[in-house]
Formats: C-alpha cells, structure tokens, sequence
C-alpha cells in the first residue's frame, strides 16, 4: 500500500522517470523504483566524494535498496544490505552512483 | 609503573556509542577535563581503577583514518601527536561488517589496541551471533563486549584494558592480496631516510598510496623528484589492479578482508521486520513524516507549557508569600530590600528550572538518543537547501532550544566555515529554554497560550527570513547531504540524565549565582537609586524607540548575562509581583519587551562561544545582526500595535 502511493506521489512530483535497468545498462540511483535490489556498479564524481562514500561503507559490488524519499527533491534514503547500513543522500549525490540489476543467486 | 598515567584513545565510528561508554568508565573518575577547540576537540579524563590512573581520551567519531571532516582530522592529529599507549576500538555491534573496516585500518597502526564490541542489546535483536573468540583470532586482538548504555561490561573492559597495557602486545597489520602487498613492499624499501614516518614504514606507505594530503603530500611535493616518480608508477600499478583509483584499490581489500571476517565470525538468523522498523517507515514516510514531525515538535512545547506554567505558579507561591511577609514586617527598609531580592533570586531560578528547563533537555536529549534527530535533517533537507544551509544544521537548531551554547559548539561538524558562520549567526534567534521561558511565563502565562505560540511561529518564520538574507550575502555552494541514518534505539535513561545533568550543573554553579548575586545587587542599586543612572542612559533607546517603562533600562543590562535575568529584573525594576504586571504596563509592551529582550544581543556565554569558535569578527557580527534585528522586530510590534 504505502509502496504504491510512493510511487504515486513521490515520483510524480519530483518528476522523474522510472527507468527499469536493462541488463547491462546502468542507471543512477536515482532512476530507480524504491524497494527493489540493485548492485552499485560505478561511483562517480570528485575524489572527496567518492573517498567519503567508500569510508562510509559504500563500495562497488555492494547491494543497494532505495528505501524512501524527502518531498520537494529532497535527499534519497538509501540501505546497503552487504554492510547494513542506511544513509541520506542528496540527489546530486545519489545522482553520481551508479547501480545494474543483480542476478538471482546474488542475492 | 612509572610515573606518567597510560594514555588510553578511545575511536569508534560515529553514533557507536564510544561517548557513552567513556561516561560510564569515566564514573569512576578522578578528575574531568574539557578541551573544546577547533584544532583539538577531545575530552579527557583521568580514571581510577584497581589503584591505577589512566589517562583516557574520547575522541571524535571517524569513519575511516582518511579525515575528510574537520572533526575527523582531530582523530589523527591526536594519534600521531599523543602517541597513545593503547587504542581502544569501539565499534557498534550491530553495524559490524562496517565497523570493521575502520578496525582493519587501526590495526595498520600495530598500536597496542582492544576492540568493543557496543550495543550488543542491539545486535542480539538484530539476530546476529557473534562468536568472540574467532573475532580476536582473526583480528589478534583482545574483544569485549558491552552495552554501554546500561553500563554493562565496562569492568570486563578496564579488566582487559589493564591487561593490555601490561602485556602492550603489537598486533600484526592485516595482510591485502598479493599483488597490492607487493607495491606496498615495494614502496616501504624506497621510503628516503628522513621520510616523516606515520606510526610505522607499513602505514606510511599505505598512506603514500592512498594519496593521503596527511604530511604525506608535502613531503612529495619536495625536492626529492625519484623518488615521486617511482611513487606515481606504483600508485598506478595499484590503480590497474582493478581499474579504479588507488585509494579505492586499497579500500576495497578493507572491505573485502572485512566481509570476510564478518562472515566467518557473525551468524544472523534472519530478523523479521520489527515494530521499531515498521515505526521507522511511517516517520520516513514522504508524506506522513512531516505530519508526525509536525506533530512531535507541538506535542513536546505543549507537554512542556502543560507540565511548566501550573509548576511555574506553584513554585512562584511561596517565595511571593515570603516576600510579602519581608515587606510587612520591615518596611523598605536596606535590609527588607536586599532581602526581598534574594528570595526572588532563589525563587526565580527555582521556578526558570523545574518547569522549564529540565523538561525542555529531557525532550531534546530522548529525541536525540532516539535517532529522531539525524531524521528530521533528512526530512528538513531540502527546505533547508532552499534556505541556503544544509539539512545537517538542523540538529543544531533544535538543540538550540535547549541551549544555544552546545548548539554552536556543534556546527563544528559542518564541512564549510561558510556554513559553520551562517548557522551560528542563526542560532542565537533560536528561543533557547531561557527565552522560553520569557516567552511562557510572560506570554503565555498572562497573555495566553495562543499568543505564545504566536510569537514562537513568529520567531521561527524570522530565522526563515534571516537566512534568506544571509544567502544573499554569503554565496551559497552546497556540497549536497551524505549523512548516515542510525537505526532507532530505545534510549537509555541514564546518558538523558547525564546530558541533562551537565547543563543543569552549568546553571546552578553558574547562573543562578549571578541570578541570585544580581537581584540582591538591583535591589540595593534601587535602593540608592543608582539604576536611575543607568535607566537614562537606555531611556533613548527604551522608552524613546520601544516606547516602554524607563525603569526597564537596567534589565537588559541583566539580559545580556543571561537572558531570564531580564524577567526576573523586570519585577524587580516594576516593583510589582507576578500576577500585577499587567496593571503598570500595556499589553503590547510586553510584548515589546519580550522580543527585544529575546533578541537584541546573543547571551555572555553565546556571544563568548561564537567569539571562541569562529573569531571575533563573527561575534561582532553576530551581536550587530541580533541588535540591529531586535530595533526593527520590537519597533515594528508597537507600530503595528498602535494601529490598532
């Protein structure tokens, strides 16, 4: 229930597309529906970016959810299931990583 | 043992509860000492147990030895410098695949260390077993366990902290794949004799690779130009290895070696979805969120004014019969004077502390302890973007209503000096439970609840206001949030207590004193009348500008020491009692007065602190902007009120 009026509302009025991940393609976190799994392929962006998001515990090959997010495009929530943590990222943030759909016996 | 006490370094990642831990070691203190500053913000104590002293020192959280924030930095300066004797690794339980990936990057140190595991509560209901004595094989280092918040295992900790120290046993730097432990050796028989070495060859080298700016940089950038090149070759054979650069290279054989431990030492059985995590969602939620966010913040003002305003008036009770009685039996007399100002010293703090106050840090310390904090600056975020700051500030804010004085000591975790000055120009508007009180106990309590939350809007809508004024000013630049998300905990009622406990003893060692020291001091001023002096000195400004009593001259004197003073002065300087205030001035001079009051200069100990932490021209900055907005605010209120 709650999923599906996010998807409703959220979306909408942020005014993104859900962009489903081909299997080869990548997409930003940001592209993607909430709830789901994905593997953070790439991060991109500065080296003070990238430095701080690895020492936070967010690592290539890591799984990712996009668990919820702020109105008015505020920050993404995200959880990493490899080292269960939860972070808030601003969008131009979240917009820098890039994540693909992992196989099934991944996870 | 010689005679120089152990220095003992507490590290942790943040929010793993490594403070609260050093609280409940440091209850067997001898002596406290705090060390606030920009350069080197640690707190020390020196610990007595099993008749040994111990030099124990907390230090900020970090995530990692790579300082990106001015507080991690801190962390490293403190380690080179100090040269701990052991390193005590605190690390959460129940985050600990993560966590170990800072303890990996300590044990490079090969520093004598122990590893905490905290909050074990916490990763029991997560499901996790974690077996110890696999952990320390794998780690080569003594573990404990504790849950600090209800100080368990902090004697099992001193046990193995003493034990440590006397065996003071290295423990070996954990080993990458081969091929990057190939060009760290490489790079370790290069290093140039006069090399600024970080703990060992190893970590220097390590350090090197990772392009750490730390003392490392400034040595390459020198004269030694072989030396820099080789460097480079190797920083780039590094980087092939996985086609990333070097510093990700390494941090991924962390990550690695660290999940690789996690596994082999932690079972989770599989945790359903808890209540708390169901409860989490909906606080979460995009849209419900502001509504119960809404809903927190008024529930807690109004549980306050509730609990305060009727405490308030039966506290103020007896200390009005007492000084009635003075009054009866001897006159106005010096002595019936000076008397009468002491009561209404003792009675006013009595009355500021109980209602108010206490209840006040209790509700901000549980919404901290919760996690509830670190929630609403997600939530908040981007109206605070909007605003030209950062969702990070908002913790600060809310603190400020507690006290301002905490509040700009932690926008010290603020990446940008930009940043850090706009807050701490802002928070002095916050209505800190001084101001609150002004607020309740003259607006509310005689003009009625819904002018008091009036006015609270108001002054928030203010700060709104001031900040989009202030963007103007300073350019604005955001880096954008990255901020970790704690999971909700049960708070301890023990470290609400303890944080509560300090600023109460702050207010009684040294406000009341004043409070209590500076009645007595207007109640003889009056009696020689020597506050008329001062009262036409202000007049200008107080009955001129504000259009109020000119006997009110003297409590700003008061207010800018601390700000209830100005209340408790007011009767003073009125010569009226609580309930007759409205017989000798109007309405909306006290409301004049009140916003003047809660404006017009940041208190001696926040105008101090900024003065401390971001230089005087900041704090003069600081007080031009609250006086210059507290003319404008006041006049404006009797303008408007006039038209009326």
């Amino acid at each position: 229930m709650l999923r599906d009026h996010k998807a409703m509302f959220g979306r909408k009025r942020n005014g993104q597309k859900i962009v489903k991940p081909t299997l080869e393609g990548l997409c930003s976190l940001l592209e993607v529906p909430a709830g789901q799994i994905f593997k953070i392929a790439e991060i991109r962006g500065g080296q003070g970016l990238h430095r701080r998001l690895l020492a936070l515990g967010f690592h290539p090959g890591d799984l990712v959810t996009l668990d919820n997010e702020a109105i008015m495009n505020g920050p993404v929530l995200v959880r990493n299931l490899t080292s269960d943590t939860r972070i808030g990222l601003g969008r131009g943030i979240a917009q820098k990583i890039m994540v693909e759909t992992v196989t099934g016996d991944e996870r | 043992m010689s005679d120089r006490a152990p220095v003992i370094v507490f590290i942790g990642q943040p929010n793993c509860g490594k403070s609260t831990l050093f609280n409940s070691i440091a209850g067997y203190k001898a002596q406290t000492s705090n060390f606030p500053g920009t350069t080197v913000t640690h707190v020390h104590s020196e610990v007595l147990w099993n008749r040994k002293v111990y030099s124990i020192v907390d230090l900020p959280g970090t995530y990692s030895l790579s300082p990106h924030e001015p507080q991690e930095k801190v962390v490293l300066t403190h380690i080179f410098k100090e040269k701990p004797d052991l390193i005590v690794n605190v690390i959460d339980a129940s985050l600990l695949s993560r966590s170990l990936e800072l303890t990996l990057e300590l044990l490079e140190l090969e520093y004598p260390m122990v590893v905490v595991l905290n909050m074990m509560d916490l990763a029991r209901k997560k499901g996790m077993t974690i077996k110890v004595e696999e952990l320390e094989k794998k780690l080569g280092v003594p573990v404990v366990k504790t849950v600090a918040t209800r100080g368990l295992g902090t004697d099992v900790l001193m046990e193995a902290i003493e034990k440590a120290l006397r065996l003071s046993a290295r423990p070996d730097a954990p080993r990458f794949s081969r091929e990057v432990e190939k060009r760290i050796k490489d790079l370790m028989d290069i290093l140039p004799e006069d090399f600024p070495l970080v703990a060992n060859q190893r970590f220097t080298a390590i350090k090197a690779i990772e392009g750490e700016t730390l003392a490392v940089d400034k040595f390459i950038s020198g004269p030694d130009r072989a030396f820099k090149s080789e460097l480079d070759r190797l920083r780039q054979e590094v980087s092939a290895l996985r086609d990333a650069p070097a510093y990700e290279v390494i941090s991924v054989e962390r990550h690695h070696l660290a999940l690789k431990i996690f596994e082999d030492c932690c079972r989770v059985t599989h945790s359903k979805v808890s209540a708390i995590d169901k409860l989490d969602n909906l606080i979460m939620d995009p849209v419900l969120g502001y509504f119960f966010m809404l809903v927190i913040f008024a529930g807690m003002f109004y549980l306050i004014f509730k609990v305060g305003s009727p405490l308030e008036t039966w506290l103020l009770k007896p200390w009005e019969a007492i000084r009635l009685s003075i009054e009866n039996n001897l006159g106005h007399s010096l002595l019936a004077e000076l008397l009468v100002g002491l009561v209404q010293g003792i009675g006013g703090g009595l009355a500021i502390v109980f209602p108010y106050f206490i209840p006040l840090l209790f509700l901000i310390g549980f919404l901290e302890d919760v996690g509830y904090l670190a929630r609403a600056s997600f939530l908040l975020d981007a109206f605070m973007h909007r605003l030209g700051l950062h969702g990070k500030s908002v913790p600060m804010f809310i603190l400020g209503f507690g006290c301002n004085v905490p509040a700009i000591m932690a926008t010290r975790i603020l990446e940008s000096r930009r940043d850090r000055i706009v807050t701490a120009l802002l928070i002095p508007f916050i209505p800190c439970a001084a101001r609150t009180t002004i607020i309740l106990a003259l607006v509310a309590f005689l003009l009625g609840p819904w002018w008091a939350l009036g006015f609270y809007f108001f002054n928030i809508f203010l700060i709104a206001i001031l900040a989009l004024i202030l963007k103007k000013w300073f350019k604005y630049d955001s880096p954008g949030l990255i901020l970790e998300i704690p999971s909700l905990k049960v708070p301890s009622l023990k470290s609400i207590w303890q944080k509560i406990y300090f600023n109460l003893k702050e207010f009684v060692r040294f406000a009341w004193p004043i409070l209590i020291g500076g009645s007595i001091l207007l109640s003889f001023l009056s009696y020689v009348q020597f506050d008329r002096l001062i009262n036409a000195i202000l007049s200008p400004l107080v009955s001129g500008l504000l259009g109020l009593p000119q006997s009110l001259g003297v409590t700003l004197i008061f207010g800018f020491l601390r700000k209830e003073l100005s209340l408790l002065m007011m009767f003073q300087a009125l010569g009226v009692g609580y309930g007759q205030l409205l017989s000798v001035i109007t309405k909306t001079q006290l409301l004049t007065f009140v916003a003047f009051v809660s404006f017009f200069i940041p208190c001696l100990s926040t105008l101090s602190i900024i003065w401390k932490e971001l230089g005087k021209k900041v704090a003069m900055m600081s007080a031009a902007l609250n006086l210059s907005v507290a003319v404008v605010v006041s006049w404006l209120i009797r303008l408007v009120a006039s038209l009326f």
